[in-house]
């Protein structure tokens, strides 16, 4: 028989105490769990939502503050002046150095409006756009019926307000006094779009005597897309040199999202540390009580022949197997928890991934708590002379 | 002594053992010399404290003598690391201690070959398992092979003791009162067995007692009081019955 095998029989003999042990350990590991995972699908969102999005770099006027991600330029008086677009171009292909690589700019006027629909004024977000280039930009983008607009006097209602408002093809809609026939209902994107009205670019700046300003830019462009360094210095190129405005990447703008997420995850991981600690203190407490209570058993092991190395070889096994345990019942039970605390409370929507490098992280917590804590017991009772094991009462 | 060269097979030469506890120095063992020869049968009697177990654990290289030398075949052991003496007692000694239960989570097999899982058997033609078997059939347990501890009488247990104290083949058995607690016929059945091992197998055995029955059964009785020796008597009546 094998040293380990008497480690796993050992374990199976007590099974309070391992079951004990088990559970310290289980604890940290299964919170760590949750919050590494967590954290991953916060990022994982985040992408998700930036590559929904669909651009690589956005431009807003400077200090406005948004929650959603396509609500940028959107319910602000702030716009920025369309002078700036060919700057912004400019700085973009400097950046890239590759003028094969094209540069796909799309702009939006937006403007918070009561529309007329029929004899109703509804409060609305008209959104004034280029419907070539932003079909250039998102092939995605289709109609559940009707064509895109071939006229001034033309527009596409989002999915949900069509529907809410029963809004339907060709219809009328009155925009600042002006008439527009609808020629298309968009699909719905789980987005801000859902809710809009877009109409052509110009024909809304001038019905709001803004013509020359817009209120976001957005660039598209493979190169920026594939080097995250190189959209950085694209970010900062346009920050630093053109004024009262803001680009940023939409990566950011989630990650500016979740900035309070990441800080509550922080305090979390202090918590995880609270409780490897705990963990560990209890796990030393355990063995130890378990570890005085085998002294005799010890000191027989000592009088068959077991070296000292042998005989942490069997202690260390048992701890550490109860830890490779602990490790391994405490990831799927993050796994759970993950999925519970997204269902009901974060809602990021990403789902709940195995991740390889997590299970090999909640293994190597778990074995490392319980070496941590068995080390010291363990190596000091394999010390115990022959003599002494039989004849002190020790009584864990 | 040892027939073949004259050198007695352990030898204790002025031997004194002190203790340091809080309370002061205790001298448990002073000036005690003995020598035993391969095969012979030796008890240890004397009231409690009188130094038995502090003489078995030196003979058996468990503990070091505060003063004096111990030899084993002709060679001092008493000076060697505690790694050397780790090879040296697998080799030599076998031990069965009175509070030593079996390991509960093996069986009276396992127990019986628990000395294997640390050390390779040395010279030996027949399967290891086979043998344990046959030692545990000798010792009348052949039909608690696969029994767990828990499942055996007290007689049984210290059984298995011997059984796993004669597995290893040692050249000497060292047993710390291995007849208390138990009753009159498991008594005489270990000490009976320690006489055949002794005579048959050339066994040195040492054991410790309080029982004038089962120490008169040995060929020598070592009377100890306050740690030094009263007398070291040949018994002629073997089996001297009680």
């Amino acid at each position: 028989m094998e040293l380990i095998v008497l480690a796993i029989k050992d374990i199976f003999r007590r099974k309070g105490k391992s079951l004990y042990l088990l559970i310290a350990i289980v604890i940290p590991v299964a919170i760590l769990s949750t919050i590494l995972l967590t954290f991953d699908n916060a990022d994982s969102s985040l992408s998700t939502l930036a590559s929904k999005f669909g651009f690589t770099l956005i431009v807003q006027p400077k200090n406005v503050r948004v929650d959603k991600i396509s609500q940028i330029g959107v319910n602000t008086q702030e716009y920025i002046p369309e002078v700036v677009i060919a700057d912004i171009q400019k700085i973009v292909q400097d950046t890239i150095r590759n003028p094969k690589d094209k540069v796909i700019t799309v702009v939006r006027f937006y403007h918070e409006e009561d529309i007329l629909i029929g004899k109703a004024k509804i409060s609305s977000v008209v959104a004034g756009i280029d419907f070539k280039t932003e079909l250039e930009a998102k092939p995605s983008w289709k109609l559940t019926g009707g064509g895109w607009p071939k006229s001034d006097r033309e527009a596409v209602l989002g999915g949900t307000y069509a529907s809410s408002r029963k809004v339907s093809l060709h219809d009328t809609v009155t925009i600042g006094g002006s008439e527009f026939r609808v020629t298309g209902i968009l699909q719905n994107y789980n987005s801000s779009e859902d809710y809009m009205v877009f109409a052509p670019f110009t024909e809304v700046q001038k019905l709001f005597n803004k013509a020359g300003f817009v209120s976001v830019i957005n660039i598209q462009n493979v190169s920026l897309d594939k080097d995250k360094g190189l959209l950085q210095t694209a970010v900062n190129n346009i920050n630093k040199n053109i004024p009262n405005i803001m680009a940023l990447s939409p990566q950011q703008f989630s990650t500016m999202k979740y900035t309070l997420l990441k800080k509550s995850l922080k305090f979390l991981m202090a918590i995880v540390v609270a409780t490897i600690a705990v963990s560990i203190f209890s796990i030393f407490n355990i063995v130890t009580s378990v570890l005085y209570s085998r002294v005799k058993e010890i000191g027989l092991l000592k009088s068959v022949g077991a070296s000292r190395s042998q005989l942490l070889t069997i202690f260390l096994s048992e701890y550490l197997t109860i830890g490779l345990l602990g490790g391994m019942i405490g990831y799927p039970l993050g796994l759970i928890m993950t999925y519970l605390l997204d269902s009901f409370l974060l809602k990021l929507g990403a789902g709940v991934n195995v991740n390889i490098l997590y299970v090999l992280v909640a293994l190597l917590v778990g074995v490392f708590c319980s070496f941590i804590a068995s080390f010291y017991p363990t190596y000091r009772l394999s010390k115990i002379k022959i003599t002494e094991s039989f004849r002190t009462q020790w009584e864990g | 002594m040892d027939k073949s060269n004259g050198t007695p097979f352990l030898e204790l030469r002025d031997v004194n053992k002190t203790f340091n506890l809080s309370s002061g120095e205790v001298t448990a063992l002073e000036h005690v010399s003995l020598t035993i020869s391969k095969g012979e049968l030796v008890a240890l009697v004397g009231p409690s404290g009188s130094g038995k177990t502090t003489l078995l654990n030196i003979i058996g290289s468990l503990d070091r003598p505060s003063r004096g030398e111990v030899l084993l075949e002709g060679v001092r052991i008493d000076g060697l690391s505690e790694e050397d003496l780790v090879h040296f007692r697998r080799e030599k000694f076998s031990f069965i201690f009175q509070d030593a239960k079996p390991l509960r989570m093996l069986n009276v097999l396992e127990n019986t070959l628990l000395p294997f899982n640390f050390f390779k058997p040395k010279n030996r033609n027949g399967n290891i398992k086979d043998e344990g078997i046959e030692v545990i059939k000798s010792l009348g347990l052949g039909h608690r092979i696969y029994h767990m501890p828990s499942q055996l009488s007290g007689g049984e247990i210290q059984r298995v003791a011997i059984a796993r104290a004669l597995i290893t083949h040692p050249a000497m058995i060292l047993a710390d009162e291995p007849t208390a607690n138990l009753d009159r016929g498991n008594r005489l059945f270990v000490i009976d067995t320690f006489r055949k091992l002794s005579k048959e197998k050339g066994i040195a055995i040492v054991f410790s007692t309080h029982d004038l029955e089962i120490a008169n059964r040995a060929d020598r009785i070592v009377h100890l009081k306050d740690g030094v020796f009263l007398k070291d008597e040949p018994i002629t009546c073997t089996p001297c019955s009680g």
